[in-house]
């Protein structure tokens, strides 16, 4: 779930978030337990595609989430490939990257607000197992946020790097994006001390 | 940065703390809502100790830190300051209102379905306070907040805080133009108070020992 809320009036965009969620939920487990082989594939993106059509988004924001986890994908399918049947392989990774489109369509189509409502409250019978519901959703509220906070600081270390001429190497990218990424993560925490969160 | 031999009373409206960077001025301010809390001695804050009543106290103080970019909670403007409201059982309807009138107080209305992380520095401040004012806190504690801003966003803010804030506001701050405009000002070195009194003196000093 990575991608941010798109405004919309669609009957997905109107679809309570629980319901949402839990529909959600039902066509992951459809897409893992029964679409098994590579020629269920078709059917599975048939349903992704669709989706994101009721949902009125276009085809550029759905090649938009395959685009963001290509290289994660990538990575999957060629460890796969190393011990298993190519078709196995691909099926696999195929039915993933459905799971995950699927997932942005969720984040796309409806408010953070919501989603920490829900999580909160289905989350709420935990409460006697010492689950923190409120403290679970707001995590799940500020990962999405901080993408692009965390896109903005990469894009500011490629900046730095290639105005004072260093190439683009792991190591010099990595580390700094880190420690920023952590400092960033203090200093939210300190904010949100202050606005009341325990 | 410890702190040491600091003892003060403030009841002004209007307080500004300066000093050279690594003075203790933001420690001071840290332990006014306990984020830092001091290991020897006493604070108290309209009554509460903040080692002991952190949470109340945080319903009454509201800080605001130098950087935008970190007290951004939510994605979108008008979802950032109505999360301030969350937990207080308040009906949606109530909260939409409350959000919508705060948000036009700072000139934010327009911008309430706006990604917040796409806002300009000065309106990202704007952001933090608004969403520090819909709870109504009676202190508020600004920690640096034109650091990062511009001239025009300084000006700005520093309306905002010092010319139609209704709560008590300690301000620390490298600006001297808005430390002049406060009722008290205390003077930080080494990490200890040197000074606590008239504005035009205390600044003075301070511009003396630093020219």
């Amino acid at each position: 779930m990575i991608a941010l809320y798109l405004p919309g009036t669609s009957p997905i965009h109107r679809m309570p978030a629980g319901p949402k969620m839990v529909a959600f939920m039902a066509l992951t487990l459809a897409i893992t337990l029964l679409a098994r082989g590579v020629w269920a594939l078709p059917a599975v993106f048939a349903v992704v595609v669709g989706g994101y059509l009721v949902a009125g988004l276009g085809m550029r924001d759905l090649l938009r989430q395959v685009m963001v986890v290509r290289w994660v994908m990538i990575s999957m399918l060629v460890a796969q490939l190393v011990f298993l049947q190519p078709l196995v392989a691909v099926a696999n990774t195929g039915r993933v990257l459905a799971v995950i489109v699927l997932a942005a369509l969720v984040t796309l189509t409806t408010r953070i607000p919501d989603l920490l409502d829900t999580t909160e409250r289905s989350l709420a019978p935990l409460r006697r197992f010492g689950v923190n519901p409120s403290g679970i959703g707001l995590l799940l509220a500020m990962t999405i946020t901080a993408i692009p906070v965390i896109a903005g600081f990469a894009a500011s270390i490629r900046e730095a790097q290639r105005a004072r001429g260093v190439p683009l190497r792991l190591g010099t990218f990595v580390v700094p994006l880190l420690v920023m990424a952590l400092k960033h993560s203090d200093d939210l925490a300190d904010a949100l001390v202050a606005r009341g969160v325990e | 940065m410890a702190l040491r031999d600091i003892s003060v009373t403030l009841t002004e409206r209007r307080i500004a703390v300066i000093g050279s960077n690594g003075s203790g001025k933001s420690t001071f301010a840290r332990m006014l809502n306990g984020l830092v809390a001091p290991s020897a001695g006493q604070v108290r804050v309209h009554g509460l100790d903040p080692a002991r009543d952190a949470k109340q106290l945080r319903r009454r103080v509201g800080f605001i830190f130098s950087n935008p970019d970190a007290q951004i909670v939510m994605p979108t403007v008008a979802e950032d300051v109505a999360f301030s409201l969350r937990g207080q059982g308040l009906a949606r309807g109530e909260v939409a209102e409350r959000v919508a009138a705060t948000l036009g107080t700072y000139g934010l209305g327009a911008l309430a379905d706006a990604p917040a992380h796409t806002l300009s520095g000065g309106q990202k401040q704007l952001l933090a306070l608004a969403a520090i004012l819909i709870r109504q806190p009676a202190l508020i504690v600004a920690d640096e907040p034109t650091a990062l801003l511009d001239a025009a966003n300084t000006r700005r803010i520093g309306a905002h805080l010092l010319d139609e804030l209704a709560q008590q506001l300690v301000l620390v701050t490298h600006d001297m133009r808005l430390a002049a405009r406060c009722d008290v000002v205390l003077r930080f070195e080494d990490g200890r108070m040197l000074e606590c009194g008239d504005p035009g003196d205390v600044i003075a000093h301070y511009e003396r020992e630093h020219a």
